[in-house]
């Protein structure tokens, strides 16, 4: 309760700095850069939201249980929201500096394929019906899809830059001057806060479905009657 | 009723023995029905000629030449190859042939069987389409031996990527727009650089080093290392 | 020396229990059957037990000389016949178990495997495609792929489905002269069938 009321103030008081407090950067046209204060950690726990799912993913494998799973599965619909808002930000960016809202340049084509591969990954994880299954092909495919990324962070940057040189965006550095420092680490803070919030939420609405689920009330019938017996 | 008992001693070349068996069979087995070959090549061929078709060797200028052949080319390829890539796996899953497959082989030994398998198919795709593709396109390429490491590079490249993804779209439903969706993202890094490779050894600019060729080589022994330990998870529930 | 140990197996698929509580174990000479209504799960039983199929509790131990079998290598000593369990269609007889020797590690032998044909009834048919075969003969030739390794243990669905009195009564020698150093698991509610078994398990109850 007193976390939810924290962050709402949190959130709601680097929303306000992020337009009144720090300054707009220089070098970015009008008052774009405020963005940034919103678009960067967006797209930093898109990111970091597909690691946590793909390390969940190996704990599934290793032990399978099935909490690792809803770790794993939560972390993804969490990346995929962060990744979609990401995206939309960044493209709102691109087309208040450079004119149009897409531009193919190493980053924005990184974020579209991660949105590729939360996509892909819940195709999969719908097409499978029996759950045991499911859970270890889509752990077995977030493996896979988190090993080609190294490829996207050395090849994309290699091809698109010598194709278009003067479109590589720099948002690490929206100007360093201490207001804007300290509102992008705060914003970021409120954006991390935020996600582990409702990543926890997420998880156990996820563990309260799942004693639903016919296969937990018999599973668990059985192990009682086993004990019993 | 004497037959030999179960060899009991292992080692990598065992493997290779079983896998080159069940690659045999795979490949028998679609010489005599040719289900994949015809569904692979009559899709590129129909692409090729719609590709050839309108925008003819004629409407481009020379300087775009090289990058956008290069990308059509890779397109045709890779598009081809997910038409016809999960073949070897659906074919066992539809015809009940997996269960025993199951009960009979290794999982990585049938893992690198349906892996030469798929590289079998690429490499007959590729000896086909490509020279047809330079040939209809007019593609004028500065240094040959760089394009042909590039696209047998790629190829290989592919085959490693969708192998393991077969494997789990055999098991599920909605099979074929799946294998593509799944497929797609994972070939993506191997596709960026083989068409920037390509355009490279048409053009005979920056060719030192082949970079783009050993990107590709290492994309495929990383996804065959990553499968090899995967594969079995999913080969056996 | 092998033997096989069963340890309350359940299986449930989304709402459906299955079984229960299954628990049994077998030494060489000695056959179970397996009996119950057709969808009572009989089948699933046998995959389990060849290790196809995770149970959702309990589990199948195989032992050789009292050292436990891992799960991945106990395919190696079973062989299975089942409906389900099918062969490869566009392939010969021959060509069918040339694929099963190598793809097992056993030493082909083309006239030993002609031979454990001629034993189930197949000798014309060997050079064609399987495509053509009728569904008896198909059968027959199920029983040669299990055979092919010599298995200690036979797990056998319905092994006289599809045949005529003729085939049964080469299923029914089967059964005999592997019960003889073997173990068998028959899966089946034919009489002819479970007749030559030492106890039964029930699955309908």
């Amino acid at each position: 309760m007193i976390v939810k009321v924290l962050l709402t103030l949190w959130m709601a008081a680097m929303i306000v700095a992020a337009f009144l407090y720090a300054g707009a950067a220089a070098g970015f046209p009008g008052q774009t850069s405020r963005i940034l204060f919103f678009h960067v950690p967006q797209a930093w726990i898109a990111t970091l939201s597909f690691l946590l799912s793909m390390v969940a993913s190996c704990m599934y494998l290793a032990r399978r249980r099935v909490r690792a799973d809803y770790l794993a599965l939560s972390a993804a619909e969490l990346g995929l929201l962060f990744c979609i808002l990401a995206t939309a930000t960044g493209s709102i960016f691109a087309k208040a500096t450079w004119g149009s809202f897409w531009n193919w340049d190493p980053r924005e084509t990184s974020i579209v394929i991660l949105l590729m591969i939360y996509g892909a990954y819940f195709a999969l994880r719908s097409a499978v019906p029996d759950p045991d299954k499911r859970r270890v092909f889509a752990a077995v495919y977030s493996i896979l899809a988190f090993v080609t990324v190294p490829f996207l962070v050395f090849v994309v940057p290699r091809i698109t830059a010598s194709l278009h040189p003067e479109d590589t965006m720099n948002p690490t550095n929206p100007g360093m001057d201490p207001k804007t420092l300290k509102v992008f680490l705060g914003s970021l803070l409120a954006y991390t806060g935020l996600f582990v919030w409702m990543l926890r939420l997420r998880i156990r609405l996820l563990r309260l479905e799942g004693r639903q689920e016919p296969e937990f009330v018999i599973s668990e019938k059985l192990k009682q009657e086993g004990e019993k017996g | 009723m004497k037959s030999g008992r179960w060899r009991t001693q292992t080692g990598p070349l065992t493997y290779l023995n079983e896998a080159t068996a069940i690659w045999l069979r795979d490949l028998r087995g679609e010489f005599r029905t040719r289900y994949a070959v015809n569904s692979i090549l009559m899709f590129a061929v129909t692409t090729l000629v719609a590709v050839s078709f309108s925008i003819g060797s004629f409407r481009i200028g020379d300087a775009e030449k090289p990058f956008l052949y290069s990308v059509l080319l890779w397109i045709i390829l890779v598009f081809s190859a997910l038409s016809g890539l999960s073949r070897s796996f659906v074919k066992e899953e539809e015809a009940g042939t997996i269960d025993v497959l199951k009960l009979s082989a290794r999982s990585q030994a049938v893992f690198l069987g349906k892996l030469f398998f798929n590289l079998t198919l690429l490499g007959a795709l590729e000896l086909i389409i490509v020279p047809l593709f330079i040939l209809l396109m007019n593609y004028k390429i500065a240094s040959p031996g760089h394009f042909a490491a590039m696209i047998i590079s790629g190829g290989f490249g592919l085959g490693a990527g969708t192998t393991i993804v077969a494997a789990m779209i055999a098991q599920a439903s909605a099979r074929g727009a799946l294998f593509s969706v799944l497929s797609f993202p994972l070939l993506l890094p191997l596709m960026i650089t083989a068409i920037k490779g390509c355009e490279r050894a048409a053009d005979g600019m920056n060719t030192a080093g082949w970079p783009e060729v050993r990107i590709a080589v290492a994309y495929t022994v990383i996804m065959i290392i990553m499968s090899l330990f995967l594969f079995p998870l999913i080969w056996e529930e | 020396m092998y033997s096989l140990k069963v340890s309350n197996l359940c299986k449930h698929y989304t709402e459906t229990l299955l079984f229960k509580d299954i628990s049994f174990e077998l030494h060489p000479g000695e056959v179970m059957a397996i009996t119950g209504w057709n969808g009572s799960g009989k089948s699933t039983l046998l995959r389990i037990i060849a290790g196809l199929v995770r149970p959702s509790l309990g589990k199948v131990e195989m032992f050789m000389e009292d050292e436990p079998v891992p799960k991945e290598s106990r395919r190696k000593f079973l062989g299975m016949v089942a409906p389900a369990l099918a062969l490869y269609d566009e392939l010969t007889a021959l060509e069918n178990m040339e694929f099963f020797c190598k793809v097992r590690g056993i030493a082909y032998d083309r006239e030993s495997c002609l031979n454990m044909m001629k034993r189930v009834g197949l000798t014309e048919n060997a050079n064609k495609t399987c495509r053509n075969y009728s569904s008896g003969m198909k059968q027959r030739l199920k029983l040669v792929q299990a055979l092919l390794h010599n298995p200690p243990l036979l797990l056998l669905d319905e092994p006289g489905c599809n045949l005529d009195s003729n085939g049964m009564k080469i299923v029914e020698d089967i059964i005999l002269e592997h019960r003889q150093l073997g173990m068998t698991v028959i899966a089946s509610n034919e009489k002819r069938e479970v007749a030559y078994a030492d106890r039964a398990i029930n699955l309908s109850e």
